[in-house]
């Protein structure tokens, strides 16, 4: 029995995984760009969450939404101010250009609230729930369903919608995408707000459950590498089965080998796949 | 410019003769000592154009090998060095071949995946001494301990290190191996099409990079004669080696001196304003540094230099000609 | 026979690109290949320089079976290719553009570049060696491609539409300074959509469509040729004629 709660609380903490790898894979989907720093928009969305509950004395919707608001705006201003400057240029300024955003972004926030966790009080979802007989925490019940929800809900805006067709045909072919009167900055910039936006909500959501610490991101920001090149580079679908299983092997990993074995059984799982697929499991060959 | 080269070599080689004491000779043994670990990453980072962020892996190799020589079989740590390098070489074989079929962003990110893995595992395994590290001779038994209080023998060990290494890259990069290194920065599949064996280039890359990496790793453990996986296989080593080599100029022969002679003074200055705990604003600078620096001049300095060297000359042109045209 | 290819094929996934296309070229050659967009004239181009595998058939070059063989071992070999969109190195000057090229045959520095400096000579492009390329425009950037495969000393040289988008005078430059390769005995191979530099060029043509070679002979039997016209010059012909036309 215990075994089928590990399996599921895994299940729960990898529909967060997913959301905020979508986000990542978004972006390397229509510009072959990762963002290093997207561990650091996480962290953001955690510290909203903890300062909108703390100052603010804000609901979940309250927190979760700010962090929404706030993030896409985030993202939108990063591609106009950074990206959009150095993307045509040398690959060492593109990976440059994130990764000093996130050691600001991190050290920031350790200058401002120290390096002391920070948690948010467990009366935001009180509770355990018993589902025939596996017990939940509220807090991860809600995060995970909440964050499948909208995963999907990405995946629908990608398929389905105008806007989701103008940024596929943008990650297509740019010049194709500005002969049909698409602006492709404007795609970009979206889809650079859109990411930033399910990291922060990623982020408010994880908070409700999780420790919050400047050096949380960088350790969130390598799962997201994981799932992405597991799903598949730019695969919203994928990176929400990867994600899943993701967070599945780390529960397993961390309850029959050890908690010290999430993170290494999940790299390993990472370095073996270069090994053997280096385009990701579920991604098509090159 | 011959003569300019004379003053610099001297200057560097002099210079402890004109110390007021041993804060700037440890800063000045720093400054070379991070010259020599980007250097090192500038082979395969700035010539070669493989974006690595993971060389952590192959300085604490380096820096592991001497103390774990020392604390397990007596032996001075020196004998560490031939060992950090080969084990260095051994990971750079198994890792480095897959890896090298990833480019750009993907493959600078399986490095970070890598170190981080790499650096779990030594967190984790008490052999290595697990989180708390290593520990080298307390006080030197023999001379062979290269333990010294002074940091004034440690300049001129990194000094002959850093001047040997600079030598071989200067050879190459205008040798076959560096032209084949640009080609393959510039475009992989032009490169192939001309007949370059690109992942044998970029391993030959690998190879030299993570040598010289381990032996900075090396360096470091012996000079400050203590090692924990954090400072050893941290991704801010890593970080640390890029950013001084893109400051000054990534795949440039002298940006990684340049970049450590500016970056190493700004750290120290750092951490004595605020005391341990400085370290947070430390890394706030590198992240605006490196910000701007992607944002403005990912050239690097001596890039920006060598452009406002010739215009001034091309001003210069300018204004000698103008009598001739009127 | 210097290039044997026969019954090449490529797929991508579910379409086939090519399906056996052969062609055999002699020693002093020069031979045209010529199809509209998506007839896998470029598919068959890559695959015997080596870029794409074939997924069906086999390519032999001096007798040699080069049909999975790397870029790097064609070139080694003496099959040398350009890119239809120059894959010009910018960060280099115009002659470490072609010293990368040279030093496939002189490993040594000073050799490699006396060889790269005679080969910029031979092109033309002396000026400007040592410019950056990124200074070049297209049709810098297209000679310069020609120069650095040059350098590699190439037996059989592939030209993937080297001459598009340059303008008449340019072209007539570039045709001469195809012939002047062709006289050093190097055999060419050509990818080209302007029919004039084919009709004066080349000895042979091959026409592709649909992915297969539907003709093949002399210039002026091809031009001939009614399931030529039909599918491909009909429209085409009358419109290059159209554009070209001083």
């Amino acid at each position: 029995m215990t075994i089928i709660q590990v399996i599921a609380s895994g299940l729960l903490l990898g529909a967060v995984y997913a959301l905020f790898s979508s986000g990542l894979t978004l972006i390397w989907g229509m510009m072959n760009f990762i963002n290093f720093a997207h561990g650091e928009f996480v962290l953001i969305g955690m510290y909203i969450a903890f300062l909108v509950v703390t100052y603010l004395n804000g609901g979940p919707l309250l927190f979760v939404g700010t962090a929404a608001v706030l993030l896409f705006g985030f993202g939108i201003v990063i591609y106009y101010g950074l990206i959009r400057h150095v993307m045509r240029g040398p690959i060492l300024a593109q990976i440059l250009s994130t990764f000093g955003l996130a050691l600001l972004l991190r050290y920031l926030a350790f200058f401002i609230f120290k390096a002391d966790f920070k948690t948010l009080p467990d009366t935001i979802f009180p509770g355990t729930v018993n589902i025939g007989g596996i017990f939940l925490g509220m807090p991860q019940l809600v995060a995970g369903g909440v964050a499948l929800v909208i995963t999907l809900g990405i995946h629908l805006l990608l398929k389905r919608t105008t806007i989701g067709s103008q940024l596929l045909a943008v990650s297509e072919d740019r010049q194709a995408a500005m002969l049909m009167g698409i602006r492709p900055d404007r795609m970009q910039a979206i889809a650079w707000g859109l990411s930033a936006a399910t990291a922060g909500v990623a982020g408010a959501l994880i908070a409700t459950f999780y420790y919050i610490s400047p050096t949380v991101g960088e350790s969130l920001a390598l799962t997201a590498f994981v799932v992405v090149a597991f799903g598949g580079f730019g695969s919203v679908p994928g990176a929400l089965v990867a994600g899943l299983l993701i967070g599945v092997i780390q529960s397993l990993s961390a309850y029959l080998l050890g908690p010290i074995y999430k993170d290494i059984v999940v790299y390993a799982m990472f370095v073996a796949l270069l090994w053997i697929r280096p385009t990701g499991l579920f991604g098509k060959a090159a | 410019m011959f003569r300019f080269g004379i003053i610099v070599c001297a200057a560097f080689l002099l210079y402890p003769f004109f110390l007021p004491d041993d804060f700037y000779g440890r800063m000045a043994a720093e400054v070379l000592l991070a010259a020599i670990g980007a250097s090192a990453w500038n082979i395969l980072g700035g010539y070669a154009g493989q974006i690595s962020v993971g060389h952590a892996v192959f300085f604490g190799i380096g820096a592991y090998a001497p103390l774990l020589i020392f604390t397990k079989f007596g032996l001075p740590p020196i004998v560490g060095v031939p060992v950090g390098i080969l084990v260095s070489t051994a990971v750079t074989v198994v890792i480095g071949l897959p890896t090298f079929r990833l480019t750009g962003h993907y493959f600078s990110m399986a490095t970070i995946a890598v170190a981080e893995l790499i650096r779990l595992v030594i967190s984790n395994w008490d052999y290595v001494g697990a989180a708390t590290g290593l520990m080298g001779p307390a006080v030197a038994r023999t001379w062979l301990d290269l333990s010294f209080r002074s940091p004034i023998p440690y300049y001129y060990i990194f000094l002959a290190v850093l001047a040997c290494l600079l030598l071989l890259t200067w050879h190459l990069q205008r040798s076959r191996m560096g032209y084949y290194w640009r080609a393959i920065r510039a475009g992989e599949r032009p490169a192939r099409s001309l007949g370059v064996p690109v992942v044998r280039y970029k391993l030959y890359a690998l190879l030299l990079s993570a040598g010289f990496t381990s032996v900075a790793g090396s360096l470091y453990s012996l000079m400050v004669g203590f090692i924990d996986p954090e400072s050893g296989f941290g991704i801010l080593k890593s970080v640390e080696l890029i950013i001084i080599a893109a400051l000054g100029g990534a795949g440039s022969l002298f940006g990684p001196l340049v970049g450590a002679m500016i970056l190493v003074p700004l750290q120290t200055m750092t951490n004595s304003l605020y005391g341990g705990g400085g370290s947070g604003l430390t890394y706030i600078i590198y992240g605006g540094i490196i910000v701007l620096l992607a944002r403005y001049e990912p050239g690097g300095l001596l890039d920006l230099w060598h452009r406002m060297m010739s215009r001034r000359a091309h001003r210069a042109d300018v204004a000698a000609a103008k009598p001739h045209a009127s | 026979m210097l290039l044997r290819a026969q019954n090449v094929s490529r797929s991508f996934g579910a379409l086939l690109a090519l399906s056996g296309a052969s062609l055999d070229v002699t020693e002093g050659e020069i031979v045209g290949l010529i199809g509209p967009n998506g007839a896998g004239k470029s598919t068959f181009f890559n695959c015997v320089a080596g870029d794409l595998t074939p997924t069906g058939g086999n390519i032999l070059f001096n007798d040699v079976d080069v049909t999975r063989a790397t870029p790097e071992a064609h070139a080694k070999l003496g099959i040398g290719r350009t890119f239809q969109v120059p894959a010009t190195f910018v960060e280099l000057s115009i002659l470490e553009n072609v010293m990368v090229g040279a030093f496939l045959r002189h490993p040594d520095r000073n050799d490699a570049r006396a060889a790269a400096l005679e080969v910029i000579e031979f092109t033309g492009l002396k000026a400007v060696a040592s410019a950056p390329a990124r200074t070049l425009g297209t049709p810098g950037r297209k000679r310069l491609e020609i120069a650095r495969v040059l350098a590699t000393q190439p037996k059989l040289l592939l030209l993937d539409e080297a001459l598009a988008g340059l303008t008449p005078s340019e072209v007539q430059d570039a045709i001469a300074l195809v012939r002047r390769i062709h006289a050093k005995g190097i055999t060419i191979v050509i990818v080209e959509h302007i029919m004039e530099v084919i009709l004066t060029l080349a000895q042979r043509v091959l026409v592709f469509n649909q992915g297969v070679t539907i003709a093949t002979g002399t210039p002026r039997e091809v031009v001939d040729n009614t399931a030529v016209i039909e599918a491909y010059l009909g429209r085409r012909h009358a419109r290059n004629a159209g554009a070209h036309a001083p």
